[in-house]
């Protein structure tokens, strides 16, 4: 029985034809990739957080906390690295949390206030760290996840509540 | 020569398996199309090893690894993406692997035992 079609050819022509399908064909894909998605690489954010306040009596709003996080919303790319200067600038001895939503963790240094100098305390992997009055922390961590995340203080809820915007 | 078709296999696995580790700790840039790519060369190491086909199944890996290696360099030549530690590994190995098929195709189309 004499070989047809693909058998009539010889293994380097085959070998060859294939080559070079492939390789055109890949040419063509990674282009039109490439031209279409508009890629930006990870950059290091950096980011000044503070607590604020809005003017209200706390007694007239269903006794809601009249502290909020200022800013409200950080917003990202996936895979950048987020640095953040948390600052606590409350003028009394009032202290503020700051928790991340799940999936999210980080790692931060706390450093301290007037009446206690230097670094007090570094954790790593945490979803939530206190800072009292006039403390202040660097926080880290890399948006690994695409989506909206709550940032909050654990004390002064519902008003004291950011937004990771993570644009994947 | 079932060396050649083992060793293919091998090869197929640990670029299959690289590819699912670069999907999962690779954050920002289409991650899930690794988890596609790495499925299929697990799935190829399957027909490989089970001999399906031979002729069409290596001639078909080899033209599936030249086409990604094809799709890497053009987008990361444009974007600058994919040129890391782990995609250099991958793409070796897949280099290897398009050699390996070139010798085991034309030794099972001359007709040695594979």
């Amino acid at each position: 029985m004499t070989p047809s079609g693909f058998g009539k050819l010889s293994s380097a022509k085959l070998l060859t034809a294939a080559a070079l399908i492939a390789v055109f064909s890949g040419a063509v894909v990674g282009l039109s990739v490439g031209y279409v998605v508009h890629y930006s690489a990870p950059v290091t954010r950096t980011f000044y957080l503070f607590d604020g306040t809005v003017p209200f009596n706390e007694t007239m709003f269903y006794g809601h906390p009249h502290d909020t996080f200022v800013p409200d919303t950080i917003t990202v790319n996936k895979g950048d690295h987020v640095l953040i200067h948390y600052v606590n600038i409350e003028d009394k001895g009032e202290a503020h949390t700051y928790t991340m939503d799940p999936p999210y963790t980080f790692d931060a240094t706390i450093y301290g206030n007037a009446t206690q100098q230097g670094i007090v305390s570094t954790v790593t992997t945490k979803d939530r760290i206190i800072l009292a009055q006039g403390q202040n922390a660097t926080i880290t961590f890399t948006a690994s996840w695409a989506g909206v995340f709550r940032y909050y203080c654990d004390f002064h809820q519902p008003t004291m509540t950011g937004y990771l915007v993570v644009i994947g | 020569m079932k060396l050649l078709r083992w060793t293919g296999v091998v090869l197929l696995l640990a670029t299959g398996i690289l590819d699912f580790y670069y999907g999962n700790s690779f954050a920002g840039f289409y991650e899930n199309l690794w988890y596609v790519m790495g499925g299929i060369y697990i799935f190829a190491a399957i027909v490989i090893a089970a001999n399906i086909e031979p002729h069409f199944s290596q001639l078909t890996v080899f033209a599936y690894t030249l086409f990604l290696w094809s799709v890497w360099a053009t987008v990361a030549l444009e974007t600058g993406t994919g040129l890391d530690a782990v995609a250099y590994a991958d793409k070796a190995i897949e280099a290897i692997l398009a050699v390996n098929m070139v010798l085991l195709f034309r030794n099972s189309r001359a007709g040695l035992i594979v």
